[in-house]
Parts: structure tokens; sequence; C-alpha cells
């Protein structure tokens, strides 16, 4: 059932042209240069400090490496983060 | 991003939030619609945001219950500026009082300087323009401009043939330029014109008057040369008549020129060793200050030695405060060393120089008019290192001179 739930998703994608991010609620990741990343979509703040960001997604984990980490701004689903970054990993759950 | 910027208006707030993961407590804000932002994680236990100043009451209701612990570090925007400023009202009134003080005073006229017209008309102009409301002290809001004092001015001072009004911020330049006006002569009263010296009349040019003399003539101190009284000729004079009838004259302002040979006799000394001085190029400067009668050196403190020869020039300048002078003076004195040099010269050479200087004498007694014809030694003695000179000049010069008739009433 779920497989079909998601085949019909893709296939609209694929066809219809709609944007991904919208219809398969992944997270949409915008980043300037290395010091600038605009993450919406995300499921919740899993752990921030200076030189880590781990943020839930649908399926697994979004974790982001690097130093001196800011949050510029924090909306229930969007942050914006300043810093200098070096690694973005997904990491299934 | 725009909502961070509009929020120093509606003020924010700092927060600190202390305990285990603190992080997640800000997810919990972020989630119940509070925006944060700047997060920043110093220590693992410890975090800091910003939130707007209208979240703050959720913030705290979120925190009840929690083990969080919030501290509020720093307050900024609109809202707390105002309080800030609220509580320093005397700060706040001698703000606006600057303020105004200072548009008042940069909206006043500070100096009105006239120039270009002799000091009357200036006068005049001064008293024109005081009574537009144009003097030191007014206020320029309602002045007329530039242009239309100009036309005023115009219209008000005849004297004036044009006038320059420029208004330069707070001071009024005005350049005026005077009208010429030229009166007619007033008609001369009768007159003779007698010789002032004695002499040889050479040429004469006769304007009004019925001339007494010819050219060649010797004329004596006095003499009438023009004279101012023309016989009339009395066209219905009655013969039979006895002869010695009185004549009747017609009185003018006689007027001319006669030019005539006059002479001088002169008496010059003429050194033989001519000295002058020649500067060396040293010289010293000494500043004082002047009050009254009492003069204190400012640089140098001591006295300095004065040159064998010198040449001092001394400069006086009075101090002036802001129009007013006291009697303070500030005195430069510039000391110039000279070495005097001798020169020798022969008697021709001193005779030649004596020439000269009597030549030059007799010219600035004369005037411009006058011309040396011929010049002559007539007698020359040397004695004692000195050439004594006895010089006989011959000079062309206007030698007329105004004498009135006195009619007797």
């Amino acid at each position: 059932m779920k497989k079909w739930h998601l085949r019909l998703r893709n296939l609209m994608v694929d066809y219809l042209a709609l944007p991904s991010d919208v219809l398969l609620e992944l997270p949409r990741l915008t980043m300037i240069g290395n010091f600038h990343l605009y993450i919406e979509n995300h499921k919740g703040l899993e752990t921030y400090s200076d030189t880590e960001l781990k943020l839930k997604t649908t399926n697994g984990y979004v974790q982001i490496l690097g130093t001196s980490f800011v949050l510029k701004q924090m909306l229930p689903e969007e942050i914006l983060l300043e810093g200098e970054i070096e690694e973005i990993k997904y990491i299934p759950e | 991003m725009k909502s961070v910027k509009s929020s120093y208006i509606s003020g924010f707030v700092e927060i600190e939030v202390t305990g285990k993961n603190p992080e997640n407590f800000l997810q919990q804000c972020a989630r119940n619609g509070i925006m944060l932002w700047e997060i920043k994680k110093p220590h693992t236990e410890q975090c800091t945001a910003r939130i707007q100043l209208k979240d703050v009451n959720k913030v705290r209701k979120l925190r009840r219950g929690s083990k969080f612990k919030i501290r509020f570090l720093d307050k900024q925007g609109i809202p707390f500026l105002k309080k800030r400023i609220s509580r320093k009202k005397p700060l706040l009134i001698g703000l606006f009082l600057s303020l105004f003080l200072f548009f008042i005073l940069s909206n006043m006229v500070w100096q009105v300087t006239v120039t270009g017209v002799p000091e009357e008309l200036e006068k005049k102009i001064t008293d024109q323009l005081t009574s537009y409301g144009v003097y030191p002290g007014a206020l320029s809001f309602t002045l007329e401009s530039p242009n239309q004092i100009q036309q005023l001015l115009l219209e008000d001072v005849p004297e004036l043939l044009w006038v320059g009004v420029d208004k330069k911020g707070t001071s009024f330049y005005l350049e005026g330029v005077e009208k010429l006006i030229i009166e007619k002569d007033e008609p001369a009263a009768p007159r003779h014109l007698i010789a002032d010296k004695s002499g040889v009349i050479q040429s004469m040019y006769v304007r009004k008057g019925l001339a007494q003399v010819t050219v060649n003539e010797v004329v004596e101190k006095g003499e009438i040369l023009v004279s101012g009284a023309i016989e009339k000729l009395n066209t219905n004079r009655e013969e039979g008549e006895d002869g010695n009838e009185e004549k009747e004259y017609e009185l003018v302002a006689a007027d001319g020129e006669v030019v005539a040979t006059t002479w001088y006799r002169a008496e010059v000394t003429v050194p033989l060793t001519a000295e002058h001085d020649e500067l060396t190029g040293n010289s010293k400067e000494t500043y004082r200050i002047k009050f009254g009668s009492l003069s204190i050196p400012i640089w140098p403190l001591t006295r300095s030695e004065s040159f064998e020869h010198e040449l001092v020039e001394t400069d006086e300048h009075q101090v002036n405060i802001f129009g007013w002078q006291p009697s303070i003076y500030f005195l430069t004195e510039k000391r110039q060393e000279t070495s005097p040099k001798y020169h020798e010269r022969s008697q021709e050479e001193a005779i030649q120089a004596g020439i000269r200087q009597v030549k030059n004498d007799l010219l600035r007694r004369l005037g411009n008019d006058a011309q040396i014809i011929t010049e002559k030694v007539l007698h020359e003695t040397t004695e004692h290192g000195k050439v004594n000179l006895s010089l006989y000049i011959t000079v062309e010069e206007n030698i007329a001179a105004r004498q009135p008739i006195n009619q007797g009433d």
C-alpha cells in the first residue's frame, strides 16, 4: 500500500514536473559557498553545537559538520546556518 | 530574514538557556511559532538566542515545568531605547535645545559687509538694509532674497549705480559701485591771474580774461597777468559828454596758463666720501607683547645682543579679540646686520651728485609741470673733504596764481 503511494508520487514528480521536496516531504538544502546553509522542510533539531548540526528528516537524519556554527534564524521547519561548513551527511534511520 | 530586521523596531531580547541539551528547548520554542535567531552554543549546556519582545511571555510559559533555566542577557530595540531615553530627560531636553539653537543661530544674519563704496554711502546702505531687516542678529526666515534686496537697494539709494548682494551662509556681502554725480561747477567768482613768481614769460594760453602781458616780457611777482575785468563796449555812449566818463567793466573769472622762465639759486654741500649701508644677511627676530608701556619678550627670552651696525624694523600688531581691541600689542622686531661701505669719489662726481640732488629737491617742490631748462655752477670750493656748490637753475613753470577781484560790496 505504501509502496504504491510512493510510486504515484514519483510518477507525479516525473511527469507533472512538480517540485520533489514538496511532494516527497524531503528536506531542501540551499547552500551559498561554504558559509550559508538554508534548510527547509526538516522535521526537528536533533543536536546542535558549535561544530555539528543534526536534523531529523522524513527518513533519517542530515548531519552537517564544520566549525563556528551559528543559527542565524530558526523557524518551525526552516533553519539558516552560518559558519564554516565542511561536510553534509545523510544518515539513514 | 526581513522579520529579523524589523524586530529592532518592535524590540528583541537575548536569552541564555542553561540545562542539558538546551537546543531541545529552542526546538520546542520554534515549534510553538517563536522566531529565534543568532543561536550560539558556547558551552555544551548553554545556548544563547535572540527572540522578539512579544514572544517573551510565550517563552516563559514554555520554561515553566521544564528543567531549563533562562536568563535575559540583553535588551535591544526601540521600545527599550524609548524607556532609556525617557529616564534621561535632561539630556533629551539638552539635545532638543541644542538642535533648536543650532537651527536658529544658523539662520541668523551674522555679518553684513559692504565694500567698494565710500564710508558715508556705506552708512546709508547699512541703514537702508536695517530697514529691510538685514542686520547682524536678524533671523533670515523673513528676509527677502538677495536679488530682491539688490533691486530695493538700487531703488532706494539713488547714489548707487550697481550693487551686488551675495548671501554666503550667515553673512551678507555687498559690493557697490557709486554713481558719479557730476555737479556743474559753480560759476567761479571774478578773479585776476597774477604772477606767483618773477620771470620771463615764455608762452601764454588765456582761456578767459584779458591778457595784460606779452610773451618775452619780464614780470615781477604780484603783477597782473590776465585781467578779469573787461571793459564793456558801450554802444549807446553819447558824444559830447565829457571824456573821463566812468568806464563800465564786466567782471569774469580769468583762466589760463602763463609759462615763464624763473630762476633759482641753491647752495649744496657734497662730501667726497659717500657712505652707504649694505645688509650682510644676518638677522635676528624678537617677539614681544606690549601692555601699555610694558613690553614682555616672548622669544627669545633673553635680550639678544645687538649688532655693531644694524637696521631695526619694528612691526606693531594690535591684538583683536572679535572686534574688541584691548591695548595689547604684539611686537615683531627684526634686526638686520649692516656693514657700512665707504666710497671715494672725485670732485667731478661730487658736483654731479650735488646737481642731481638739487634738481630733485626743486622738482619735488615745484610739482610735475615744472621743467628744468639749465643749471649752472656759479661757484665751487673744496674744504675738509666736502665740496660746496653754488648753483643757478633756470626753470620753466606756470606762474599764474588766482586773485579774486574785490567788488567792494
